[in-house]
C-alpha cells in the first residue's frame, strides 16, 4: 500500500482534502445527533399505552338544545352502545388518552395546601372503565356501579375511591409501589381518596408530559354539556362499527351533535404527528447531508483525477496496473474520510454535550458513533469509486503526450 | 532483444484514418544504443509508445526479450513495463507532490520490493545521478537537468533490460543536455539497451545506430553512427 507517499503528497496539497474531511466531520456530527433525536422520538412513540388500541374509538357528544337532558342521554347512549352487536364495552369519560386534551390533578400522601402533590392525569369512568380500556388490573378491585357518582362542572367534591396506574403508585410510594393499595391519599389538598386498585399501564392525555404514565381513574359520570364516549369493539370490527355508532347516536337524540369520531390509531397518529414529522425531516436532512458530502467527494476526486491525468499516465507507464490506480484513489479518499470521521467523532460528542445542556436531550447511544464512522467511510468509498475508475482508465500513452 | 516485424498502427476517428506506422520493422540487439529520428508527425512517438507497451498496435508482430507481446493483457503489459523497461520522458514527468526519494520509489513499489530493498536501490541510483544529497527535495526545487537526472534514476532503479528515452534533452539547455546525454551514454556502456527518440541530429549521432522514420516507415535503413566525436562537438557547442 502507498499510504506513506499518498499522505505526504496530500499534505503538500491539502486544502481540498481538509475541506472534505471537515464536511464529513460536520455531516457525521449532525447525522449522529439527528439519529439520536430520532431514536428518542421513536422510543416516545413506541411506548405501549396499555389499552386495546386497535379496537378502541371515541366519539364526542355535545348537547345544544335548551331542554337537553344530559344525564338521561348519557345513560341511554351507554345502554344502547353496550347492547350493540360488535361492541365489547363503552364508557363516558372526560377525555381520551393521548388526545392532547384532558384533566390533571395532584395527589399527596398527607393533607395540606402547603404540601406538593404528585401530578396525575385523571379520567372519569364508571365500572365499565377497565374493560373498555382493556387495561390489566394488577391489584385491588374494579369500581362497582354504586361507586359511580354524577358530577356537575362546578362541583368540588370527589369520590372516596380511585384506581391508579403502577407508575403513579411508584411515584407516590417509591419504596414499595404495591403498598399503595388501600392507602388513603389526598386530592384537592385535603379530600381523602382511597386507592382501591392498581392497573399495570395507562397513559394520560399529553405524550410530552413527564408524568404521562401517571394516571388515576375516578368513578364519576360528568355532566359538563359536552362529553366523549370511548368504545371498545370485538377484534377486527372497529371500522365497521364506527359508522353504525355515529348513526345510532345521531338518530337517538336530535338535541345534540355528534362529532370528532376517531379511532385510537388515528388519535395516536395525531398525537405524535409532530414527532413523526420531525423524524421525517431529520431523515431527509441526513440523506441530503450524505448526498452533499458524496457529491463533494466526487467533485474533489474528479478534480484530482483531471489535474493528475499526466501523472496517472506516468504511473501507468512505470508499471501501475489499472487496479493499482483505482486503489490509489480509493486509499487517498479513505485517508481523507478517516480523518473526517475521527474529527467527526469528537464533534459528535461535543455537539451532543451541547444539546444535552441546551435542550435537555438524551446522550447518544454509544454504538451510533462507530456505525456512523463505518457508514461514512463506506459512502466515501462508493462516492470515489466512479472518479477512481475513470482514473484507472487513463491510458499509459498519456505519459508521452506533450500537450 | 527487441524485434518488430511489419508493425502497423492506424488511428481511427470517425471517418478519418491516420496511419502512424506502416509495416514498420526494426531489430535492436542487446546493449545497443539506437537513436530514432524523424520530423514531427513521422511516427516517432507512436513507435516509442508501441515499443514501451504504452499502446497496442493494429497489425504486425512484436517480440520483446524473446517474448511475443502482441496479445498481452493490460495488466501483463504493466508488469512487463515495470520489470523490463525504463522510461525517460521529455517533460521528466516527475510527480510534483513527491520528493525525489518517493519519486524514484514509485516503480519499485509496483514491483513489490520490500522497503529495505527499495531504499537500497533508491540511494544507489540517486548516488549514480549525483543527487543522493537531495533526496528529500521536491522536483520544483531542482533545475531541469537535475529533474531529468531524477527521472533517469527512476527509470534505472528497477534495473530494466532497456531504456526508452523520449526527447530526453528536449526541455534542457545545451549544458544540461550534454550532462544528461553523458549519463545516458554511460548507462549504455554499463550494458543497458537504449532507444532514444529525438529530432536533434547531433544528439542522434551520439547513438551507435540511427533509425530515421518518415511517414511511419524506416527511411534510412539502419545507419551506424560515430558517437564519440559528436559527443565532443556537443561539449564544445
Amino acid at each position: 500500500m502507498e499510504i506513506g507517499p499518498i499522505w505526504r503528497a496530500m499534505m503538500r496539497n491539502k486544502t481540498g482534502a481538509i475541506l472534505i474531511a471537515l464536511q464529513i466531520a460536520v455531516t457525521m456530527a449532525i447525522m449522529v445527533n439527528a439519529i439520536s433525536i430520532m431514536q428518542e422520538k421513536d422510543r416516545m412513540m413506541s411506548r405501549p399505552s396499555g389499552l386495546d388500541e386497535h379496537n378502541l374509538f371515541s366519539i364526542a357528544s355535545v348537547g345544544f338544545a335548551k331542554d337537553f337532558n344530559e344525564r338521561v342521554t348519557i345513560e341511554e347512549d351507554l345502554a344502547a352502545l353496550r347492547a350493540m352487536p360488535g361492541i365489547v364495552n363503552a364508557i363516558q369519560s372526560n377525555a381520551v388518552p393521548l388526545s392532547g386534551s384532558g384533566w390533571s390533578m395532584g395527589l399527596q400522601t398527607e393533607p395540606g395546601a402547603e404540601i406538593d402533590g404528585t401530578g396525575v392525569g385523571l379520567y372519569f369512568v364508571d365500572e365499565h372503565g377497565l374493560d373498555t380500556y382493556g387495561v390489566n388490573l394488577l391489584a385491588g378491585e374494579n369500581f362497582s356501579a354504586s361507586d359511580v357518582a354524577w358530577r356537575e362542572r362546578a362541583a368540588t367534591e370527589w369520590p372516596d375511591k380511585t384506581i391508579i396506574t403502577r407508575a403513579m403508585a411508584e411515584a407516590m410510594f417509591p419504596d414499595d409501589w404495591a403498598s399503595a393499595l388501600g392507602k388513603t391519599v389526598y386530592i384537592a389538598d385535603t379530600q381523602p381518596i382511597t386507592i382501591t386498585g392498581i392497573v399495570e399501564k395507562m397513559q394520560g392525555s399529553w405524550p410530552g408530559w413527564d408524568g404521562f404514565e401517571r394516571v388515576m381513574l375516578v368513578p364519576t359520570h360528568t355532566l359538563f354539556g359536552a362529553t366523549v364516549y370511548l368504545i371498545r369493539t370485538e377484534p377486527g370490527m372497529r371500522d365497521s362499527v364506527m359508522p353504525q355508532v355515529e348513526e345510532l347516536l345521531a338518530d337517538r337524540n336530535k338535541d345534540r351533535i355528534v362529532r370528532s369520531m376517531r379511532s385510537m390509531d388515528e388519535i395516536r397518529e395525531r398525537s405524535y404527528r409532530s414527532e413523526s414529522s420531525m423524524i421525517k425531516i431529520l431523515t431527509f436532512t441526513i440523506v441530503l447531508l450524505i448526498a452533499i458530502t458524496s457529491l463533494g467527494i466526487v467533485g474533489l476526486a474528479s478534480f484530482s483525477v483531471n489535474r493528475r491525468t499526466r501523472q496517472i499516465g506516468t504511473r501507468r507507464a512505470l508499471g501501475a496496473s489499472k487496479l493499482v490506480i483505482l486503489r490509489y484513489f480509493m486509499t487517498e479518499n479513505f485517508i481523507i474520510s478517516l480523518g473526517g470521521v475521527l474529527l467527526g467523532a469528537a464533534l459528535t460528542v461535543g455537539l451532543n454535550i451541547l444539546m444535552i445542556e441546551t435542550f435537555s436531550l438524551t446522550r447518544i447511544t454509544w454504538y451510533l458513533v462507530p456505525v456512523a464512522m463505518l457508514l461514512l467511510l463506506a459512502v466515501g468509498q462508493i462516492a470515489v469509486f466512479g472518479p477512481a475508475r475513470r482514473a484507472s482508465s487513463v491510458p499509459p500513452a498519456v505519459a508521452t503526450r506533450t500537450v | 532483444m527487441l524485434s518488430m516485424q511489419n508493425i502497423s498502427m492506424v488511428y481511427r476517428a470517425d471517418l478519418v484514418e491516420t496511419h502512424a506506422l506502416r509495416e514498420f520493422s526494426l531489430e535492436v540487439k542487446e546493449g545497443e544504443f539506437v537513436s530514432v529520428t524523424g520530423p514531427s508527425g513521422s511516427g516517432k512517438t507512436t513507435f516509442l509508445n508501441i515499443a514501451g507497451l504504452l499502446e497496442q498496435f493494429t497489425d504486425g508482430r512484436y517480440e520483446l526479450d524473446g517474448r511475443d507481446v502482441s496479445a498481452l493483457t493490460d495488466s501483463e503489459c504493466s508488469a512487463v513495463r515495470n520489470e523490463k523497461i525504463g522510461f525517460v520522458f521529455q517533460s521528466f514527468n516527475l510527480i510534483p507532490d513527491l520528493n525525489l526519494f518517493d519519486n524514484v520509489d514509485v516503480p519499485l513499489r509496483y514491483r513489490g520490493f520490500n522497503s529495505a530493498e527499495r531504499k537500497r536501490r533508491i540511494e544507489k541510483v540517486l548516488e549514480t545521478v549525483g543527487l543522493a544529497s537531495r533526496m528529500k527535495h521536491l522536483p520544483s526545487q531542482l533545475s531541469g537537468g537535475q529533474q531529468q537526472r531524477v527521472a533517469i534514476a527512476r527509470a534505472l532503479a528497477g534495473e530494466p533490460r532497456f531504456l526508452l528515452a523520449d526527447e530526453p534533452t528536449g526541455n534542457l539547455d545545451s549544458q544540461m543536455a550534454l550532462s544528461v546525454m553523458e549519463l545516458i551514454s554511460e548507462i549504455n556502456r554499463s550494458g543497458t539497451t537504449i532507444i532514444m527518440v529525438t529530432h536533434d541530429p547531433v544528439l542522434a549521432e551520439m547513438a551507435s545506430r540511427n533509425v530515421h522514420i518518415l511517414d511511419g516507415r524506416v527511411s534510412n535503413g539502419d545507419q551506424e553512427t560515430t558517437a564519440e566525436p559528436l559527443l565532443s562537438q556537443v561539449a564544445t557547442a
